[in-house]
């Protein structure tokens, strides 16, 4: 009977597919490593891997992973890697569901620990006190700036103590409507709109982590009116025509569009790529505000709490974390010369405003605003998808800053809601659940903000 | 056929199609029973699934604004898109159903991106939508008409999707090309001795004879319109992961809604809830268009409805 | 009125109606062409010369280097094996399930037939997503997710579309050759095997060429299904491509063009290779519907 023969063949031929189970390297453990899927970093990892698994008989196998989204439906599938990022909204979920390895088991005593900056711990550190993830980076923003516009437009450079007042005057001067159709062929500068929290946060609006509900103070609210004001006085052009550019800000600036950027700090592929002459300066602060510059390390290394080889998994992200060249000099890490590193990496580095950005970052360390100014991370994702259409079209300008501030209690009642939903869930962890438990009974005794 | 015949074939029929049967089992009606029972609960994939009996359909109903959005982002995208995409398909069959010589090749032309790669497509005409730099708004720009943000914009980024599944109506195009050949010439030449103009030998015998063809594109369409997911996730999709369906949930399709909450937000027992009542309005759609094709779709006789 | 006269009328008549069909015509084509030409223009420029103003069309020097870099950062030519590898099982997959059925459906009578029948067709109108969550755990539980298997394992088990456009056929195969055969001592099977899958040549080359492209082109089911990057296919490449050369600032626009030409290219190779099945096969589907 030929189909049926043709049938069992083919069924067998296909039972022998990828994915039919990890072998263990011979004598050494093997972790599997989620690691981004940037090409260059893979080969570059690829070829020092060989010395780690020398030194400690722990083979990382690394898995290039775009997309957040696969990592939980991985576990679910029972493939978790070993050792993945996180951001704070999902360590707190997989830490509340039991998947994430506390990261104090495996580093008792650990002389590493100490290596670190005492805020790369605190952030990775979920509401039940476990910590779960280790931060893998930290940046802080910067103003960008085109040295040559400058000059010929007379202007002196930004200093580290310059004001949003002066930074809207040098805006105005370096805006250009030549045609005088009502369009500037050239605005003053650009500012992103998932970076308006640091305007918040360098206006005063304070950052609470572990807040579950969403909050405009009257400072965040400052905020968004000068945010908003750059647009209406067309000193920065419309958000939406640069997001539908493909996230083109740094051609922007390339190609003179616009005068100053505000981007992160260090930005490689901007300092690789930016042909002008260019210098960095820390954001403007506001009059009377005292200076609070954005930092963030809220993103890390995570170990899946179902790992073989819990003590391996750590050696390898200390690995990483501490000695793959390619995140080296890394800014979590206390000991090292970060700015130095840099400057010797790239000549251009040494007079662009660099070090002094980055100096003044670490001494007024803010923090990451961007989960803790108006809301954590907890309700992050229930909040966000409620809060982000009134943001788009306050941000289109079809709305004001006040329609936001009364919409909020509705956003707040779903989040909290969504809140009571988890509970029902029979795998969150007891001391998360004690967490979210007297969050929601505070806010039903009313008291808010 | 004997009835005793019929009892004799029992068995190879069901071993023929057992195949089939089989597979309906298991992959079709196996896990829709399980996708309703799922829907009354909450359910995160990790851990043991929360009886929580009708509460998702009720929260669905009575406190989601976006469920709502998304139905009404569908229906938009169903009511506009499947009459365009037919009255285009219908007018270029008609357009290519002469005898020119190398109208094989326009046909060729008009059919070849229904058949290209819908991820390929849609990330083109990302590029294409680009307000600054794209193919459309420097066409309009040389004819002087400022183009709008398109997938940007709440307003236009609809009317982008649905201006996109244009370009492919090459399937539906065939369909009633090859409906259209079929008609019998002689009926037409009747026509015109009996003094018939263009418009009325169009209406009265074309469409006629085109229309079991043409309420089959029509339902095929609005099940694929109801279904609409791939685009608005690749498409919408650019500034971070996690925005797809904007802006301002303006592209949030119901498939979409269902695969966020699913793959995104982990609530499986919301999402098969969503799903169920998605194939609900299909339900509803496909029986009420059946119904009223008994009314108006001609058939000679011999061919079943 | 003269014959010359006549002829005259009757030229310019006809050659204005040509005139004017071509130019509608052409000017169709050029708004369905255009997109395509617009790709593969920005394929050959660099990230200044995509947004460079005023656009030039035809780049001063085509970068072919895009398309080698985009293999490089995409495992190009491993995708299109794992792709092949699975459109080449779903395909034999497909062809021989669909056509046991629909020779069953077709060829048999037997109680039960024709509700079964209605209820096959029915289940055109389910949306995947119904089934998608309890197939995904279906597979987790077995261990299928990351493989192949849940791409492939369904198509033996037919699919509904194809075993309708195949009965449809299969009906219009006169009986007597069933009969003679019969007359010859042969079985169903045999019937099946070497009389009608023979004959119905035509139409199992229309489902596996829609076969072919669905499989080639699907999405969704590798989405959810592949989660290692060394097993994605084509299509989940190109969207993986997508969030790579999105990057902080800037995307390479030029490299995501790239990279869609040639994942088109399959598709438009096989189209001009089997151009008239494919439009006879959507015809038939079309008029028997």
């Amino acid at each position: 009977m030929k189909p049926h023969l043709l049938l069992t063949g083919t069924l067998i031929a296909a039972s022998c597919l990828p994915g039919c189970g990890r072998q263990d390297v011979g004598g050494n453990a093997e972790v599997v490593y989620n690691c981004p899927a940037n090409a260059a970093d893979i080969d570059a990892l690829k070829n020092e891997i060989p010395a780690f698994t020398a030194e400690s008989h722990v083979n990382i196998k690394l898995n290039p992973f775009t997309g957040q989204d696969k990592l939980y439906a991985m576990m679910a599938a029972g493939q978790a890697p070993d050792i993945f990022y996180t951001n704070t909204t999902m360590r707190d979920r997989l830490a509340a569901e039991g998947r994430l390895l506390d990261l104090r088991t495996v580093s008792k005593g650990d002389p590493f620990v100490e290596r670190l900056w005492p805020a790369v711990i605190t952030n990775g550190t979920s509401p039940d006190s476990g910590w779960y993830s280790l931060g893998n980076w930290s940046f802080t923003l910067g103003v960008y700036y085109n040295r040559d516009l400058f000059d010929a437009a007379g202007l002196p450079y930004p200093d580290t103590a310059w004001t949003w007042e002066t930074m809207r005057r040098l805006a105005r001067r370096l805006t250009l409507d030549a045609d005088g159709d009502g369009t500037p062929e050239r605005f003053g500068i650009f500012i992103g709109s998932h970076f308006v929290e640091a305007i918040e946060q360098m206006n005063g609006a304070g950052i609470r982590p572990n807040t579950l509900l969403a909050s405009l103070p009257d400072a965040s609210a400052e905020a968004f009116e000068k945010y908003l004001s750059l647009m209406e006085e067309q000193l920065m052009p419309d958000i939406r025509r640069v997001q539908a550019m493909g996230m083109q800000p740094v051609q922007l600036l390339q190609s003179g569009r616009v005068a100053m950027l505000v981007e992160a700090v260090p930005h490689q592929m901007l300092i690789e790529t930016l042909a002008i002459r260019w210098g960095v300066a820390p954001l403007p602060r506001f009059a009377g505000k005292p200076p609070k510059y954005f930092r963030t390390s809220s993103g890390g290394l995570s170990i899946s709490s179902s790992t073989r080889f819990p003590e391996a998994a750590w050696q390898s992200v200390k690995w990483i974390v501490g000695k793959a060249s390619i995140y080296q000099p890394n800014p979590v890490l206390r000991d090292l010369d970060f700015v130095g590193g840099w400057e010797r990496r790239y000549p251009r580095l040494p007079g662009s405003g660099f070090r002094e950005v980055w100096t003044l970052s670490l001494l007024h360390d803010g923090g990451d605003p961007r989960f803790f100014v108006r809301f954590s991370s907890w309700t992050s994702a229930s909040i966000l998808e409620r809060l982000q259409p009134y943001l788009d079209r306050l941000w289109a300008r079809e709305i004001g800053v006040n329609d936001v501030r009364t919409a909020l209690p509705e956003i707040n009642a779903h989040a909290a809601r969504d809140l009571q939903d988890l509970l029902q869930r029979e795998g969150i962890k007891p001391a998360f659940r004690r967490v979210i438990e007297r969050e929601l009974r505070s806010l039903e005794r009313g008291a808010e903000q | 056929m004997n009835p005793v015949a019929r009892r004799r074939n029992l068995l190879p029929g069901y071993l023929f199609i057992s195949p089939w049967l089989i597979g309906f089992l298991i992959f079709t009606a196996g896990p829709m029973l399980a996708s309703i029972g799922i829907s009354f609960t909450s359910w995160s994939m990790l851990s043991a699934p929360t009886w929580i009996g009708l509460g998702n359909y009720e929260r669905i109903f009575t406190e989601d604004p976006l469920f709502l959005r998304s139905l009404g982002n569908t229906a938009y995208y169903v009511i506009f898109s499947v009459p365009l995409t037919t009255v285009l398909a219908l007018g270029l069959a008609l357009l290519l159903n002469q005898r020119l010589p190398g109208i094989g090749v326009f046909r060729t032309i008009f059919f070849l991106p229904s058949i290209t790669n819908l991820v390929a497509m849609s990330i083109l005409w990302i590029w294409i939508f680009n307000p600054e730099v794209g193919l459309l708004n420097r066409a309009l720009a040389a004819a002087g008409i400022d183009g709008p943000l398109w997938l940007q914009s709440e307003t236009w980024s609809k009317p982008a999707l649905i201006l996109m599944s244009l370009w492919g109506v090459g399937g539906s195009m065939i369909i009633f090309l090859a409906a259209l050949q079929g008609v019998p010439p002689d009926l037409y030449e009747a026509a015109e001795l009996d003094g018939a103009g263009r418009l009325r030998r169009f209406f009265h015998i074309t469409l006629p004879m085109i229309s079991p063809a043409m309420f089959f594109s029509l339902v095929m369409s609005l099940i694929g319109g109801f279904q609409v997911f791939t685009q608005a996730f690749v498409m919408t999709g650019t500034a971070q992961p996690g925005t797809e369906g904007g802006p301002n949930n303006a592209t949030l399709f119901m498939v979409l809604y269902l695969y966020k909450k699913a793959f995104q937000d982990f609530q499986m027992g919301y999402a098969s809830a969503l799903a169920w009542i998605l194939f609900f309005f299909i339900l509803v759609f496909t029986l009420a268009q059946k119904r009223a094709g008994q009314r108006w779709v001609y058939y000679e006789a011999g061919d079943r409805p | 009125m003269t014959e010359n006269g006549r002829f005259g009328k009757v030229f310019w008549a006809a050659l204005s109606r040509y005139t004017v069909m071509y130019l509608l015509l052409g000017v169709l084509c050029l708004l369905f062409l255009a997109p395509f030409a617009w790709m593969l223009s920005v394929s050959g420029h660099d990230l200044a010369g995509v947004f460079a103003e005023p656009y030039r069309w035809i780049p001063d020097r085509y970068r072919w280097e895009n398309f080698g870099l985009v293999t490089s950062l995409l495992p190009f030519w491993r995708y299109a094996a794992n792709t092949l590898f699975i459109t080449v099982l779903v395909l034999i997959g497909t062809l021989l399930s669909c056509s046991l059925v629909a020779y069953g459906f077709s060829r048999i009578q037997f109680r039960g037939r024709d509700t079964l029948f209605a209820l096959c067709l029915s289940t055109m109108m389910l949306p995947g997503q119904v089934t998608m969550i309890p197939l995904y755990m279906l597979f987790v539980s077995l261990g299928w997710i990351d493989t192949y298997l849940p791409l492939i394992v369904p198509a033996f088990f037919g699919s509904p579309f194809y075993i309708f456009l195949l009965r449809q056929f299969f009906m219009t195969i006169p009986r007597e050759y069933d009969e003679a055969a019969v007359l010859d001592g042969a079985g169903r099977l045999r019937i099946y095997w070497s009389i009608i899958l023979p004959l119905a040549r035509p139409a199992l080359a229309v489902v596996a060429l829609f076969t072919f492209v669905g499989t080639w082109n699907d999405f969704f089911g590798p989405l959810i299904y592949l989660n290692s990057p060394e097993t994605a296919t084509l299509t989940l490449g190109l969207s993986m491509l997508k969030s790579q050369v999105v990057g902080t600032g800037a995307t390479q626009w030029h490299l995501l063009m790239a990279g869609a030409v040639l994942i088109m290219l399959p598709n438009v190779v096989i189209f001009f290779l089997a151009q008239k099945h494919f439009v006879k096969g959507i015809a038939v589907g079309g008029l028997r519907g």
